[in-house]
């Protein structure tokens, strides 16, 4: 197990009253190699649970354990991909020493600055180093939030929710994107999203939440052989089949 | 290019042509006494002499190695015990009860106490502008340094960063606008109390010279040194301005 919650239970303090729970009790097992999906309605925790998973946010009680050591910082094997690409890069570096974050207190400037070459190349990026970020579109402002995280060479890549700022186009060649590189690298993934088709395209397993208190409701396997493609993925039956399932668990209408 | 900027600020020159041209006439008509304000064109004559002999020179430099040196050290404190400040809370709690004691205090009126300890030389004349340079540095680095945004900060963390790295890569260049706000206040207000502090001190500088000439009763020369003290404002704000727009050329990523 790369990464293991282990009834990881979240709780923020709210004025006068008791301590209000978002997160009751949730565990998760993500193996090596694995991507892993976490789909949940909007407003559930996904980012909270991601964060404690990232040891970005402290947990209020249960633990977090990456290759099987319990974490209270963030690891050395995870890096987070944020939502926010546009406030996570520095936008007074260019793009190449945007990538060179990753490793310069390790490898120094110099080094990670031509450590960052190949990973750019891999997201597609190459001849851009000399730009800064807002030059660039949102998806590739992405990309290079990729890079920079793959710079960092990671077993285990943390997702927030990393294509709902982008068109549906460029979000269709990210899939592709990620699909390819977490293939060919064998990167584990734990990826927030509440979109459906995304999870279903990416993952091998979908772990559904319940709005809060949020507890993991069931542990879908997504069965769709790997190498997959964004495109031709979304006509297979099985695809269909889940996204119907998935669907019809995660509207609301039943309440209503 | 240029020639656009010359007609953008030609309108505001010709007002400060007029004004001067206006001030000879009235000057040489008696209606202002001679004595107590010489005609522009004289005063002009006088500051030619001045800059033509390079006897401008050594109090320029002495003014001028004064607000430099004050302006670095206030700069300099106020960065680090701002970037403390906001980034420690238990840095906060240790000094905000002092800086708020002292911050309100005109740092002008410091200067008569500052000079029973450290007498009227360089070393007290420094202290008086670092004093006064401090305080807008230190606040606007403060906010500046609690401002930077978390999702930057969880992206140093997750990637590994320690805490001065950290705080050299990431919170300074991204509280550096604020930080430069700051100095740019200090910048006027180091000029202010290099002048006074000169002026109580009686040692040399463009601040000494302009009070012993109007006490010598050579208003001219007051008059002269005047002008030249008032290139030396423009032209630091204008190199600062100049600085700060470079440091910050990121800044203008929606023009």
């Amino acid at each position: 197990m790369l990464l293991e919650l282990d009834a990881v239970t979240k709780e923020f303090p709210t004025r006068g009253g008791p301590p209000a729970r978002i997160m009751d009790r949730v565990s998760l097992d993500v193996r090596a190699g694995e991507f892993m999906a976490v789909l949940g309605p909007s407003g559930c925790g996904k980012s909270t649970l991601l964060q404690m998973a990232a040891g970005l946010l402290p947990v209020t009680s249960g633990v977090v354990r990456v290759a099987g050591r319990p974490i209270t910082a963030p690891p050395p094997e995870a890096v987070y991909v944020f939502q926010q690409y546009s406030r996570s890069l520095l936008p007074w570096r260019k793009v190449r020493d945007n990538v060179a974050f990753a490793t310069e207190h390790r490898l120094g400037r110099k080094r990670a600055r031509e450590a960052a070459e190949a990973p750019l190349e891999q997201v597609g990026l190459a001849g851009f180093g000399d730009h800064y970020p807002w030059q660039l579109s949102g998806g590739m402002q992405q990309r290079v939030a990729i890079a920079r995280a793959l710079a960092a060479e990671p077993a285990l890549l943390l997702m927030d929710e990393p294509f709902s700022a982008v068109d549906a186009l460029t979000r269709l060649d990210l899939h592709a994107l990620v699909l390819e590189i977490c293939t060919r690298r064998r990167l584990t993934v734990l990826l927030v999203t509440h979109d459906v088709e995304e999870a279903i395209t990416l993952a091998d397993r979908i772990a559904l939440l319940t709005p809060r208190p949020t507890t993991v409701a069931e542990i879908i396997e997504v069965g769709i052989d790997r190498p997959r493609d964004p495109v031709a993925t979304r006509e297979l039956p099985r695809f269909l089949e889940l996204r119907h399932a998935l669907l019809d668990r995660l509207m609301t209408r039943h309440v209503a | 290019m240029l020639l656009d900027r010359l007609r953008a600020i030609l309108p505001g020159l010709a007002v400060l042509a007029l004004l001067i041209a206006g001030l000879e006439a009235a000057v040489q008509a008696g209606m202002i006494r001679r004595v107590l304000m010489p005609p522009p064109s004289v005063i002009g004559a006088t500051l030619f002499d001045l800059l033509a002999s390079g006897e401008f020179v050594e109090p320029l430099m002495a003014t001028l190695k004064l607000v430099f040196a004050g302006f670095a050290i206030g700069s300099l404190i106020g960065i680090v015990l701002g970037t403390a400040m906001g980034w420690w809370p238990a840095a906060f709690r240790l000094f905000e009860p002092l800086v708020e004691l002292v911050r309100p205090v005109p740092k002008s009126a410091l200067v008569p106490p500052l000079m029973l300890f450290l007498g009227i030389g360089f070393t007290m004349k420094v202290t008086s502008v670092a004093l006064v340079v401090i305080f807008p540095v230190l606040l606007n680095t403060l906010q500046g340094v609690r401002g930077v945004d978390r999702v930057m900060l969880d992206a140093a963390r997750t990637h590994g960063w320690g805490t001065a790295h950290t705080l050299w890569h990431l919170v300074l260049p991204a509280a550096l606008p604020f930080v430069l706000a700051g100095m740019r206040i200090s910048l006027g207000l180091a000029l202010v109390l290099a002048v006074l502090a000169e002026m109580l001190a009686g040692e040399g500088g463009l601040g000494f010279l302009i009070l012993d000439m109007q006490r010598s009763f050579l208003i001219r020369q007051m008059y002269a040194w005047l002008v030249i003290l008032a290139v030396l404002g423009l032209a630091l704000n204008g190199i600062f301005a100049a600085l700060e727009r470079r440091a910050l050329h990121w800044q203008n990523r929606n023009a």
